[in-house]
């Protein structure tokens, strides 16, 4: 078992102890613990939830503490630096707080224990029409793009205190960057992580100045060659300031000198499937981020996988169940049987299929504290398979035991929002169907009759066949 | 079928699937504090009733719906009509098991949401005939079809379908023709229910603003003697005074013995002042709704947590609300801030989803505030702070409020 500091004195607070290093060659599965002073522990690999302007999307605070286990967060700031019009200064800076308390924790009204993860953009990220430039990058907010400096950065880390921050890089997010580009990209985010870590933990700022957040260093989704310079920097000089790496691919895995092969690697590669996210574990990812997990639950579907897989399945089986479907209309079955999640001790399939087709929210919570509970089991269930010694097997079987992809959206999910796509432009579709035509006198007097009293989707027919009331002969 | 009245006399003690206590009554207003035991549980009036309107109260789940004290909330029968429809119902087993609450419901007859539909929509001795909205076949809703519907949905409290008009129309004749049909629709309810030793029928006062024809559809109704007795038609848009002498009136002339629930009542004042007139249950979608607007309901009135002025607002929602949204974390809530619900507002679920928290909360807790109040016998000192915290000084009460308050015996200006 080998275990040592990830930091040198400053980063004390952050512990992370590889388990099995000793006998698993380099590229290969990684149980781990990382570990943060007063902060619950995170057994790895583990994926990290992603949060919305600092909530789980459709799970309120209560639900989470009650009905969940998640204990760590991915923050986004650009969630949270919109400059209000009358107001310069983004409220999160004015967030009142006592010495040993964290900022970002109490605007976003989390408990003290759970570990947040600070990085510039959202998980995903929009692409945004400005460029990044050599020191800023372009970042959404919620009433526009704008650029944030990479001073800015350094000034949100030391006031919001997160428990990890993810270095700024020069990302190109949407398309494959160009030669000059990548050459541009490695400059940059070197400069930018040499910048950052001196203005953060350097000789030259007072010894309780220096932030206690853990500095997880970014490598480019670029090949070694590309970025060996930079790489060679954080072996050495930038060493003693990194905490940990974050990846963009999972390519990347394979790229990371040996000398930081014990700092842990937090990958934001959005896997399209849970095959993605074994293939990444496989290669020596400790946390991950999943956007698919929020993707199925807005989609309306249940996750239904588990790690291993039964043995005795003849056919692929799906990954997700699409409770749109009109089968389970009348299905008081719970979504898994024997699931221990509150959705299926608590609800059944019937329901979650009213809920979707009368467009109710709660829906979406039902289903992210099922998908999450699910994605729980599976990496619990992938930690104890490396335990085992039998990871490479278990992926082989859960390949052949299940389809190959997440099935295809049928359903309507939630309003979509600005972070859920990019601005629409000339001659697109609107993003979400339109809901009012408060200029237009036809279409106000049909929003009347349908708006405040939901109006059947529903022909005559149906009505009848409901029972609400009966067909007349005119 | 019959469409003519038969005289009250005829009419025999209906089943009733309820038990009603008065605990205390007040003993200057005709506010009464009082257990209503129903099927699924005893709920204390006087209640605000949440209206989760399709079998679901807007995003949140049962449990945290059970923390907020609710033992009855609403659901719309027209709605459940349509989706998920009889049959679904029918095969699930009811409401109660299609969402998992085990608590106790009410459904309303889904006539009310033809008053909407009205353009569309033409009353006759039969039913509601309408057109219908999607392909526009002409349709008709009887009493019989809504008690059916509600049989089906197994609500602990089910509607008789009225003949729903605006208050505030002008045709006399109509108004009246209106409260004399609600009265046969009655007897067709009652004729149709299958249940009801285990749902009750509430009856539905109509008269309009006329007092004369409202205690004429008293007389007619208490004569049947349902388990319950609704006022309705009100909270159409008359103004404050007329609604509150149609409740007082009515109030003066209902039984003792049963339930009064005043439909469609939601404002905090309109639930206090209604109280005093001697009502015990009201239900409303405004709280809920106006959460995820952003405005959160407070003893100072409702605020839009939207504006700027609380974007840096670090205090709780409401200082010493004891919602689980607003109390501290070290007290075992979630010490969520104004600043961070104007954050979420209008931009993601999880703020709506904290604010109806809140507002379901307060309104129930200021209805079991005011059961309090009357329970000790200091219903009018409860009054007047009410009051006070609303509007400040007490010049800037409302007349409508000071008037209905002395038709009870209580003087907001006075010393």
């Amino acid at each position: 078992m080998a275990s040592l500091d990830t930091g040198p004195q400053h980063h004390e607070t952050m512990n992370f102890t590889l388990l099995n290093q000793a006998t698993v060659p380099v590229m290969a599965p990684r149980l781990g613990k990382l570990a943060i002073a007063g902060r619950k522990a995170i057994s790895t690999p583990h994926y990290i939830p992603l949060s919305t302007r600092g909530a789980v999307a459709h799970i309120a605070h209560d639900i989470m503490r009650d009905q969940t286990t998640i204990s760590s967060l991915y923050v986004g700031l650009e969630d949270f630096i919109e400059t209000l019009p009358k107001k310069a200064i983004p409220p999160i800076y004015k967030t009142p707080t006592e010495p040993h308390e964290s900022a970002i924790h109490k605007f976003i009204c989390m408990p003290e224990d759970t570990l947040l993860i600070m990085g510039p953009r959202r998980i995903p990220p929009i692409i945004c029409p400005p460029t990044n430039t050599p020191n800023a990058v372009a970042i959404l907010t919620s009433v526009g793009f704008r650029h944030m400096t990479g001073e800015e950065y350094i000034g949100a880390v030391q006031k919001l205190k997160p428990d990890i921050v993810v270095g700024l890089a020069d990302l190109v997010v949407g398309q494959a960057p160009g030669v000059k580009r990548r050459m541009k990209m490695v400059d940059r985010t070197h400069a930018f992580t040499m910048d950052v870590t001196e203005e953060l933990y350097g000789e030259g700022v007072a010894e309780d100045k220096r932030s206690r957040a853990a500095y997880f260093a970014p490598v480019l989704p670029l090949e070694n060659t590309q970025q060996s310079l930079y790489l060679e920097e954080l072996e050495d000089e930038l060493r003693p300031y990194i905490s940990g790496l974050a990846l963009y691919e999972a390519a990347s895995l394979s790229i990371v000198p040996e000398s930081l092969g014990e700092l842990p690697r937090l990958l934001f590669s959005a896997p399209a499937t849970p095959q993605d996210v074994l293939r990444e574990v496989s290669l020596g990812a400790d946390l991950l981020t999943i956007p698919f997990m929020g993707e199925t639950s807005d989609a309306g579907m249940a996750l239904t996988f588990t790690f291993p897989a039964p043995s005795s399945t003849a056919e692929p089986q799906p990954l997700a169940m699409d409770l749109w479907s009109s089968t389970f209309a009348t299905d008081t079955r719970p979504l898994i049987k024997g699931c221990q999640c509150y959705t299926c001790q608590k609800h059944h399939r019937a329901y979650i299929n009213h809920l979707l087709s009368a467009k109710e929210m709660l829906a979406w919570t039902l289903l992210q504290l099922h998908n999450h509970h699910v994605m729980d089991l599976f990496f619990s269930g992938i930690r104890e398979s490396i335990q085992r010694g039998t990871f490479e097997t278990d992926v082989q079987t859960f390949e052949r035991a299940y389809e190959s992809k997440l099935p295809e959206k049928t359903g309507e999910g939630p309003r979509l929002r600005g972070y859920h796509l990019p601005p629409s432009g000339p001659y697109q579709p609107k993003r979400n169907p339109r809901k009012y035509g408060r200029l237009d006198d036809a279409a106000e007097k049909y929003a009347e009759s349908t708006s405040s009293v939901a109006t059947p989707d529903a022909g005559a027919n149906e009505l009848e066949e409901h029972g609400f009331a009966e067909k007349t002969t005119p | 079928m019959s469409t003519t009245s038969t005289p009250p006399t005829e009419h025999t003690s209906m089943p009733s699937a309820l038990k009603f206590d008065i605990h205390a009554k007040c003993s200057t207003t005709k506010a009464r504090a009082s257990i209503l035991r129903l099927p699924h549980g005893a709920v204390s009036l006087p209640i605000f009733m949440p209206v989760a309107t399709q079998a679901s109260l807007k995003g949140l789940t049962y449990d945290q719906l059970k923390q907020t004290g609710c033992m009855l909330h609403l659901n719309n029968t027209y709605h459940l009509g349509l989706k998920p429809g009889q049959a679904v119902l029918d095969k699930v087993g009811g409401a109660h098991k299609l969402q998992g609450w085990d608590r106790n419901i009410l459904t309303d007859s889904g006539g009310f949401q033809m008053v909407s539909l009205l353009k569309l929509a033409n009353v006759t001795e039969e039913g509601v005939r309408f057109l219908s909205p999607h392909d526009g076949s002409p349709m008709l809703l009887t009493p019989e079809h809504s008690i059916s519907l509600q049989n089906s949905i197994g609500s602990d409290i089910i509607m008789q379908l009225d003949d729903v008009i605006a208050t505030t129309s002008p045709d006399h004749a109509r108004i009246e023709e209106a409260m004399e049909r609600s009265v046969r629709w009655l007897d067709r309810c009652t004729a149709a229910h299958k249940y009801p030793e285990r749902q009750n029928l509430f009856c539905i006062i109509q008269g309009g603003l006329d007092l004369d024809l409202r205690r004429k559809c008293c007389a007619e109704m208490v004569a049947r003697d349902t388990p319950g007795i609704a006022i309705g038609g009100l909270s159409g848009g008359e103004a404050k005074e007329d609604f509150c002498k149609v409740v007082d009136t009515c109030t003066g002339l209902l039984p003792e013995g049963k339930p009064r629930y005043v439909m469609g009542v939601g404002y905090p004042e309109d639930l206090i002042v209604a109280t005093a007139l001697g009502a015990d249950m009201f239900d409303c979608v405004w709280p809920t709704r106006t959460a995820r607007f952003g405005n959160a309901v407070t003893p100072n009135g409702s605020l839009d947590l939207r504006h700027y002025s609380f974007a840096d607002d670090f205090g709780p929602v409401v200082e010493g609300c004891n919602c689980a949204c607003c109390t501290p974390r070290d007290k075992g809530g979630l010490g969520i801030t104004r600043a961070y619900i104007h954050h979420l507002a209008s931009k993601e679920t999880v703020g709506a989803h904290l604010l109806t928290i809140h507002n379901v909360h307060y309104l129930l807790a200021l209805m079991g505030s005011a059961r309090q109040a009357i329970i000790e016998d200091r219903f009018p000192a409860f009054l007047r702070e009410f009051f006070s915290k609303l509007y400040g000084d007490k010049s800037n009460s409302p007349e409508w409020v000071v008037g209905a308050l002395r038709r009870v015996g209580v003087d907001l200006l006075a010393d």
